[in-house]
């Protein structure tokens, strides 16, 4: 089958039977469980949590500094200086905090807060969704549909590649482009993204790239995302940074930008007297 | 049928109030039953309806409109909130502030009811009230630069430039490139005196809005104020112009806005035109 196969293509003709029996019914089991997935997901996922007003007031003056830093030159520097002033102070006292007694207590235990664990059960539900499906699957194939080639790739790769991709067949001289039907299912799940999106909407929970992102990082997301932010921590930051912005007036030279706008003056001169 | 959803989808998007135009594209459609093929969107149309029937005192039609919201979401905070609009419509504050406080206290963070009582409270004139119920919602909610308008408003009305001021500051923090802003922080610093920061904001706004007519018209005014000030100080205490620039810059400053104002008088009707020059030339 394979002696002539150094210089030129190498031609297998498959049967059409692997066509109709593997190709398109590992295809349409992927789209049913997809679908089936997403549904199953919008079943399961609680609402979110409402959040509380002392959270709110918390994030909402962590912005409200970041905004002072930001748009500082916008406004005259009595008015920076004085909100400056307050914000920090405010800050340093723990004015805005959720509750001020912990402000001197380390971070509060992860499992103790209910809400938080709501939170965290939902996120681990939802992984398990993408999860499981998917091993099945593999499993299903792995056991159904090996020890065959099942399609070739229009794209040469590498010899690594042929232990993975022709997992069931021990052939030395194999081009790697004839892959099992384990690499079909691989182009699948990539691949159905897009049909997902046209199927079943633009946010759906069908992904199966999402699903191996959150397997990737699970373990470092998990710990941060889940803690609850130390906003002491955040606001000392905040002070600091707003004690060192340097205040630059945006209207100082406004007279001569206004008239070289009108025309009047060729271009602004930076040191010249007012 | 299909046009007058586009169109009332349309006046929904631009948060227009346009109750009389809302009325006479949703009656047949009301008629007609024809909201239902809205699907989903007939109960956005339906609270579209209902706000315009009170804008326009048809209460009968909003109390039948709210009737088939209530069957449909029972137990709605934000149809309770058209009940205590209803209430405000026919002259039952008390009913409505009770509706309000009632959804505040079930949720603090319901922006909606805060909102509204804080409506309630000025239409019926208690400024302190509401400047007191507006500040606390700014506590909590200090990026609303919508909110912080409307308290810079109240501020006036009741002269108190400095707080006005504040309040303006806020709204061009979050909005630094809006001329319209800086507008009314340039003409509330003119009202309190401090004439060398409504020089620096007006000549902001001409800067930000080419020949923003009240831009120039504010610079003229102001560079003049300035002139007089410097000329005779013991006249006005309260002026600030220590930042003002020199008077040769000053006087660049005025013909530029008389310039600027003559070309933009030239298109006008010829009685405006006239008043205007006559008011320049003196």
């Amino acid at each position: 089958m394979s002696g002539l196969a150094e210089s030129t293509e190498q031609v297998m003709f498959l049967d059409p039977a692997i066509r109709n029996w593997v190709l398109f019914p590992i295809t349409v089991i992927m789209v049913l469980v997809g679908v089936f997935r997403h549904q199953l997901t919008i079943l399961m996922t609680g609402e979110p949590p409402k959040p509380d007003i002392r959270d709110i007031r918390q994030a909402k003056a962590l912005i409200r500094g970041q905004i002072l830093a930001q748009s500082n030159s916008y406004i005259p520097l009595a008015s920076f200086n004085e909100r400056k002033k307050f914000l920090c102070s405010a800050f340093e006292e723990g004015v805005y905090l959720k509750n001020k007694n912990a402000k001197d207590q380390s971070p509060v235990n992860l499992m103790a807060d209910p809400k938080n664990m709501e939170v965290m059960m939902d996120g681990m539900k939802k992984q398990m969704m993408g999860i499981v499906p998917q091993t099945l699957i593999m499993g299903w194939i792995q056991f159904f549909f090996s020890g065959f080639i099942l399609i070739k790739l229009p794209f040469p790769l590498g010899l690594r590649f042929k232990q993975m991709l022709q997992s069931g067949i021990m052939t030395p001289n194999m081009d790697v482009k004839w892959v099992s039907s384990l690499s079909w299912y691989f182009i699948n799940l990539f691949g159905l993204r897009g049909v997902f999106s046209l199927i079943l909407g633009g946010e759906n929970s069908a992904d199966g790239i999402r699903d191996m992102t959150a397997m990737g990082s699970m373990g470092a997301m998990g710990q941060q995302s889940g803690q609850p932010q130390d906003y002491n921590k955040l606001f000392m930051a905040m002070k600091d940074n707003l004690s060192i912005v340097y205040h630059e007036w945006d209207l100082a030279n406004i007279e001569q930008r206004v008239f070289v706008k009108y025309g009047k003056q060729s271009r602004v001169f930076t040191s010249a007297a007012k | 049928m299909s046009s007058s959803l586009e169109l009332l989808a349309e006046i929904r998007q631009s948060s227009e109030r346009r109750p009389f135009a809302v009325l006479k594209l949703a009656e047949p459609l009301l008629n007609t039953s024809g909201v239902s093929r809205a699907g989903d969107d007939a109960w956005l149309v339906y609270e579209q309806v209902f706000v315009s029937a009170i804008d326009e005192g048809q209460i009968e039609l909003a109390k039948a409109v709210l009737v088939i919201l209530r069957t449909r979401f029972p137990s709605s905070q934000r149809v309770k909130r058209l009940y205590g609009m209803i209430n405000e419509a026919v002259g039952h504050p008390d009913e409505a502030k009770t509706i309000y406080k009632e959804m505040l206290e079930t949720d603090e963070t319901n922006v909606l009811a805060s909102k509204r009582l804080i409506a309630l409270l000025k239409a019926y004139g208690h400024i302190g009230e509401t400047v007191k119920q507006l500040v606390a919602y700014l506590d909590i909610h200090n990026n609303d630069f919508e909110a912080w308008l409307e308290l810079s408003n109240l501020y006036l009305t009741q002269s108190l430039y400095p707080q006005a001021a504040f309040c303006m500051e806020e709204v061009i923090l979050q909005q630094p490139a809006n001329h319209y802003f800086h507008l009314c922080y340039a003409e509330i610093s003119y009202s309190m005196g401090n004439f060398d920061l409504a020089l620096k904001e007006y000549l902001r706004v001409v800067e930000l809005s080419t020949d923003n007519v009240r831009g120039f018209y504010g610079i003229k005014l102001v560079a003049d104020r300035i002139r007089d000030v410097r000329a005779k100080p013991k006249r006005d205490q309260n002026a600030r112009i220590d930042d003002a620039p020199q008077p040769a810059t000053l006087d660049r400053l005025s013909q530029l806005a008389t310039e600027r104002l003559v070309a933009a008088y030239n298109s006008a009707n010829d009685t405006c035109k006239k008043t205007a020059e006559e008011w320049l030339k003196a």
